[in-house]
């Protein structure tokens, strides 16, 4: 047990270091005029883990007010990841003011959706309320960037790499928290130490790939596509569907014998 | 393992998967210049073939060929036609995929997109890859029986036919927007400088 504490520690350390790396980076290439957000983020990320060492020296690692300070703090900055993940999706579509209008708005119910079902399927444990909710959040952080990636494959568009290397280190790190809080859910203190471990290695492995997406100054986000008029849409896209959908008649007679000729 | 256990890391297996596949990417992003290659490509593969194909499913051929030539000969032809309905199915999705390209070029050049159509082609998409899948698989098992091929050779002449009208009249209306919008970019980078 003391000695998976030592590792956490060590790890902690890298963390930090990492992060240290990272927003130095954003600040040094300038890339924190693309993700101002994210950039923030990295801040408070950065600011919780002191503020945690801090804390820890004064109350003790398995205080109270440590554990209330820690779910707390976390509580800051899962809001803060969904913030970053919100300025991820509006730099992947907003450019394309049709598209994005309607995607958004699915984003949103798809997030809300996720985040009341997984909160009623927790069970109900007072100790278990602050994990059930991170586990909510986390779940719809990573429901958002899968559904935005796919929505970005099917409307054809092309993603520039680190908007990609950051949905993939979000969705990573949300998608390992789900699992890790589900277990921790089932198991609750004689997990508690590993789900720790878990959690920084998961997070550790998503800074890396943010910091290597970044390595690089980047450009500025694209401007907005030019429009067509809304008729063009309206009255094509109609037809379009007719088209497709003709198709798929055809094609579902495959299935069906045909009636026998008089 | 509980009910919740179960769930939340099949959802996040789902998800992880679904993120790997979204990941990889557009293989060949397009711009608005795409859109008359596009239409370029649709339905002129029809009218090549068509003869061709027909020739290929047709009932008394294979009919004539059952009573007079050899067994062995027989599977051979029944082999061939079969490949030339997978060939057809391709041609068929590749048509679609066109369609869909064009839908999508459109959609994101519009201000507004209405949900119901935007439902409807996704539904349409689903449900065709669906058929497709399963109709390539009853072919390849050699399941799909000879009257529902049959029925392709039909399919292919009303289909093409149609198909070659309906797309050279989206495809006139969708290069005027597709021009409308370089124009406007154009202007965008005048006003700039």
């Amino acid at each position: 047990m003391q000695q998976l504490a030592h590792i956490q520690q060590v790890l902690w350390a890298v963390n930090v270091g990492i992060g240290i790396i990272l927003l130095t980076l954003l600040i040094a290439r300038e890339n924190y005029r693309v993700y101002p957000v994210f950039t923030g983020y990295n801040l408070v990320n950065l600011a919780q883990a002191v503020s945690f060492y801090i804390a820890s020296r004064r109350w003790g690692y398995t205080s109270r007010n440590m554990w209330l300070f820690g779910w707390s703090s976390q509580g800051v900055v899962t809001v803060a990841r969904a913030l970053a993940v919100t300025e991820l999706c509006r730099h992947m579509l907003a450019r394309y003011r049709g598209v994005w209008a309607l995607v958004w708005r699915v984003l949103c119910a798809s997030a809300l959706l996720v985040m009341v079902y997984s909160s009623f399927a927790a069970r109900r444990k007072w100790e278990l309320a602050l994990p059930a909710v991170d586990r909510s959040l986390e779940l719809s952080i990573a429901v958002v960037i899968v559904m935005l990636l796919l929505f970005a494959r099917y409307y054809d568009v092309l993603a520039m790499a680190s908007d990609r290397s950051l949905a993939l280190g979000f969705c990573l790190y949300s998608c390992f928290s789900v699992v890790n809080n589900t277990f921790l859910d089932r198991f609750l203190y004689r997990y508690a130490g590993l789900w720790n471990l878990l959690g920084i290695l998961s997070f550790l492995a998503s800074l890396l790939v943010w910091t290597w997406a970044l390595r690089n100054p980047l450009k500025e986000a694209l401007p907005e596509e030019p429009l067509v008029a809304s008729g063009v849409y309206e009255s094509v896209t109609p037809e379009i569907n007719a088209r497709l959908r003709a198709l798929n008649e055809k094609l579902s007679r495959f299935w069906k014998p045909r009636e026998p000729r008089r | 393992m509980s009910f919740s256990m179960f769930f939340f890391t099949g959802l996040v297996v789902v998800l992880l998967l679904l993120l790997a596949w979204a990941l990889r990417g557009p293989a060949r992003p397009r711009g608005p210049e795409a859109v008359p290659n596009a239409l370029q490509e649709t339905g002129k593969r029809h009218v090549s073939f068509l003869p061709a194909i027909q020739q290929a499913l047709g009932k008394t051929d294979f009919e004539f060929l059952a009573q007079r030539g050899p067994k062995e000969l027989v599977r051979r032809v029944r082999r061939e036609r079969r490949h030339v309905a997978l060939t057809y199915l391709s041609a068929l999705r590749t048509e679609f995929e066109s369609l869909l390209r064009m839908a999508s070029i459109i959609a994101k050049l519009s201000p507004k997109l209405a949900a119901m159509q935007e439902f409807e082609r996704f539904r349409l998409t689903m449900e065709f890859a669906w058929r497709y899948s399963m109709i390539r698989l009853l072919l390849w098992a050699g399941l799909a029986p000879i009257p529902q091929l049959e029925d392709l050779s039909e399919l292919l002449s009303a289909l093409s036919v149609r198909m070659e009208t309906a797309v050279r009249e989206m495809g006139e209306r969708a290069a005027l927007a597709a021009k409308l919008a370089s124009s406007l970019n154009g202007s965008d980078m005048d006003a700039a400088l």
